[in-house]
């Protein structure tokens, strides 16, 4: 392919999008409610921990007892500092906010999807599984206890290990219609017998069991299981400011429109304790459902983690027949909705696990 | 309502009027019918890939590649769903391809089908900016019929949406398909606008065997739809006295992606897909059959409008991005920084 430019109309798009970034740079660093932060702070190395010797203030109020980092976004209303990340992480700057509780860190980073470079190594690690259409590989939500050295974190990677490379035995609704059609029209066309096999086995809808990643330097920091311990919802339905917020997508694929596959994480810090909700939802056009929720709470005051993995699954109709007269002009928009979706499946399997430092 | 009149306010993001568009779409029937399954155009030509509703974008390729009738455009289909302003999207195309005929081309994309708009987004995006029935999105579903398949560029550049079709040798058995139809899930119209290449070439060359099956026709494990190899291409170029294959369909980081060794090329102009993924896009710009440029670009600033306010594209937010403010404010204002930090979305999920 020849890249060489020859005269002709457009200009070259490259120069306009340095021009602009160059420009919102500038009216960034003008900005009068970033000038108000210590300069210390904008150069903080944002991979290592903050240290914490931020002073412990009376248990239960908000200002001091936090620690925001990070260098690109507006003012936290609590502490000054900035905290809410930014929707669009693509800049050069390595932009990975977080937040600090007493010994814990919470924090996340969201990079666009990999690019071809990447995906050719992801490959290799993956082995037979056609990757997603859109992987978020640079992107994580990460929860860490500084003074033990164990960390939860949930990225891409780690849930497309969890895929099973076998046979998810789902196909799309109009699959052996497919087949039996192909099978007729063999002798007709460039196709042998063997190719109306399916070429390599692996779960296309991407159902993943993952739970998230334990990196603990101490092996005896590990989860242990609990079924009994539950959520305290009171305490998580309690309308106590939000410190950071976070959310974003891991894997996302369409499978090729026959409906979706998407790993999504959102996570809120509150003065007292956490929350990481990690939902897998898959839905399969005329087929299935699937919504597995992976919660991790921490209590920071108690040092406690409780993890909680649910596995909701229903079939299409029984699903789509639930949805109220309300939206009967437009059935199929209330479906991507997994909160509306999970309410109306049927919970599977729960498991529970806790640890305490 | 006149063309040109139809054209200023699409281009500041105006909506036609119902009965406008319903006259525009039979009109544009009326030429299409008459028109080949396959089209012959030459160069030069703008080849565009998915655009998927990113209106924005969309003018944004008219500032980068020069605007029409200065320049030819060849669009490879995936005009609707997804993105926010597919409506608008498509109108545009629409009201383009009636004013210029011989400049601007339309191909059809597997989302220009009753099927697939209604779950991804375009069929919401009709009943929200049109209410009532959904008249205005049969309107453009019969249309979508119409569109043509593919096209021949110097007679040796063939571009497609999604790829090749065992039911497909030569090029004559896909000018006698009948188009004009609801795309079927299978044979060589399905095939034409949903396969996708399969690349073996990097564990070929590590591993060292190259097993035949990889380099053919092989069923997705989805159960139904195929991905090409390397030899069927070949072949295919071969027989039919082609050098290139220019497709879409397939989301890539860089905007364009190569398979083997160029014979296939991904062009994908959707930049920052459904507005989170990051990515840019390109435009390819071929000057003669032996030269040619991939312009790519990023997302328009108006697009990050939508991102500060945590776009997620589902239907129930639709309606809060079409205020009168969208189009008009500076993005870099303080005042819009200032709005759109206390607009950022936080949830109380459990």
């Amino acid at each position: 392919m020849d890249s060489r430019r020859v005269p002709g109309p457009g200009i070259n798009i490259v120069q306009v999008n340095q021009a602009r970034e160059a420009f919102a740079r500038t009216v960034r660093a003008r900005d009068p409610r970033l000038s108000s932060q210590s300069s210390a702070q904008l150069t903080t190395d944002s991979n290592a921990f903050p240290d914490t010797t931020t002073a412990m203030s009376s248990p239960g109020a908000i200002k001091g007892r936090h620690r925001c980092g990070n260098p690109n976004n507006p003012a936290c209303p609590h502490c000054s500092a900035v905290i809410i990340p930014a929707p669009r992480a693509s800049l050069p700057l390595e932009d990975t906010p977080s937040i600090s509780v007493e010994d814990w860190v919470v924090s996340t980073r969201k990079k666009p999807i990999l690019n071809s470079r990447e995906l050719e190594e992801w490959e290799q690690v993956l082995g037979p599984l056609t990757l997603p259409e859109m992987i978020f590989g640079n992107s994580f939500v990460r929860v860490e206890n500084a003074k033990h050295g164990w960390c939860l974190e949930f990225n891409a990677l780690d849930a497309l290990k969890s895929v099973k490379l076998e046979d998810s035995g789902i196909r799309v609704s109009y699959a052996n219609k497919w087949i039996d059609s192909k099978k007729k029209q063999q002798r007709h066309s460039d196709l042998d017998d063997r190719s109306l096999e399916i070429g390599q086995h692996y779960d296309w809808t991407y159902t993943t069991h993952y739970k998230g990643t334990l990196k603990a330097s101490n092996p005896i920091h590990t989860l242990t299981r609990d079924d009994a311990e539950v959520l305290p919802l009171d305490k998580l339905a309690r309308p106590d400011p939000i410190l950071f917020y976070d959310e974003m997508v891991l894997i996302e694929d369409e499978l090729a429109d026959n409906g979706i596959s998407v790993v999504s994480v959102k996570v809120r810090v509150m003065n007292e304790r956490a929350l990481i909700l990690c939902r897998f939802f898959l839905r399969v056009d005329g087929v299935l459902f699937r919504v597995y929720d992976t919660r991790v709470y921490v209590e920071f005051d108690e040092n406690k983690v409780v993890r909680e993995y649910k596995k909701y699954e229903g079939d299409y109709k029984s699903v789509l027949s639930k949805q109220n007269a309300g939206h009967s002009r437009d059935p199929k928009a209330i479906l991507r909705d997994s909160n509306w979706v999970v309410q109306h499946l049927s919970l599977v399997k729960r498991e529970c696990d806790v640890i305490q430092f | 309502m006149e063309l040109d009149r139809c054209l200023e306010l699409l281009y500041v993001g105006q909506l036609l009027p119902e009965a406008t568009l319903k006259a525009l779409c039979f009109k544009l029937k009326e030429k299409l019918v008459k028109e080949s399954n396959v089209v012959h155009i030459s160069t030069p030509v703008t080849v565009v890939g998915d655009l998927h509703g990113q209106f924005h974008d969309l003018l944004e390729i008219f500032q980068i590649g020069g605007a029409v009738p200065n320049t030819n455009y060849l669009f490879l289909g995936d005009y609707v769903d997804r993105g926010l302003y597919s409506v608008e999207t498509i109108s545009l195309l629409i009201v383009l391809k009636l004013r210029y005929p011989s400049r601007v081309h339309l191909l059809r994309g597997n989302h220009e089908s009753r099927q697939i708009t209604q779950s991804y987004g375009f069929y919401s995006e009709c009943l929200n900016k049109y209410g009532g029935g959904s008249g205005v999105w049969q309107c453009f579903t019969d249309l979508f019929d119409y569109l043509v398949l593919c096209c021949i560029i110097d007679n040796e550049l063939f571009c497609v949406h999604g790829g090749l079709s065992p039911n497909v040798q030569t090029i004559d058995q896909i000018r006698i398909i009948d188009r004009f139809r609801e795309i079927p899930h299978d044979g060589a119209m399905a095939d034409l606008v949903w396969s996708d290449p399969e690349d073996s070439s990097a564990s070929d060359s590590n591993d060292g065997r190259s097993t035949a099956s990889t380099t053919h026709f092989q069923v997705s494990p989805r159960g139904a739809g195929f991905t090409f190899g390397r030899s069927v291409v070949e072949k295919f170029l071969q027989l039919n006295g082609m050098s290139r294959i220019y497709r879409a369909h397939q989301l890539c980081n860089e905007g364009y992606q190569v398979y083997f060794g160029g014979l296939v090329t991904t062009v994908w102009s959707a930049p920052n897909y459904c507005y989170r993924c990051g990515n840019k896009a390109s435009i390819l710009e071929l000057y003669d059959k032996d030269h040619s440029f991939f312009n790519v670009f990023e997302e328009a600033p108006e697009n990050k409008l939508l991102n500060s306010n945590s776009a997620t594209a589902t239907g129930g937010f639709l309606h809060e991005y079409f205020d009168d403010s969208v189009g008009t404010a500076d993005i870099f204002s303080d005042e819009y920084q200032v709005a759109s930090a206390s607009k950022r979305h936080v949830e109380y999920f459990l």
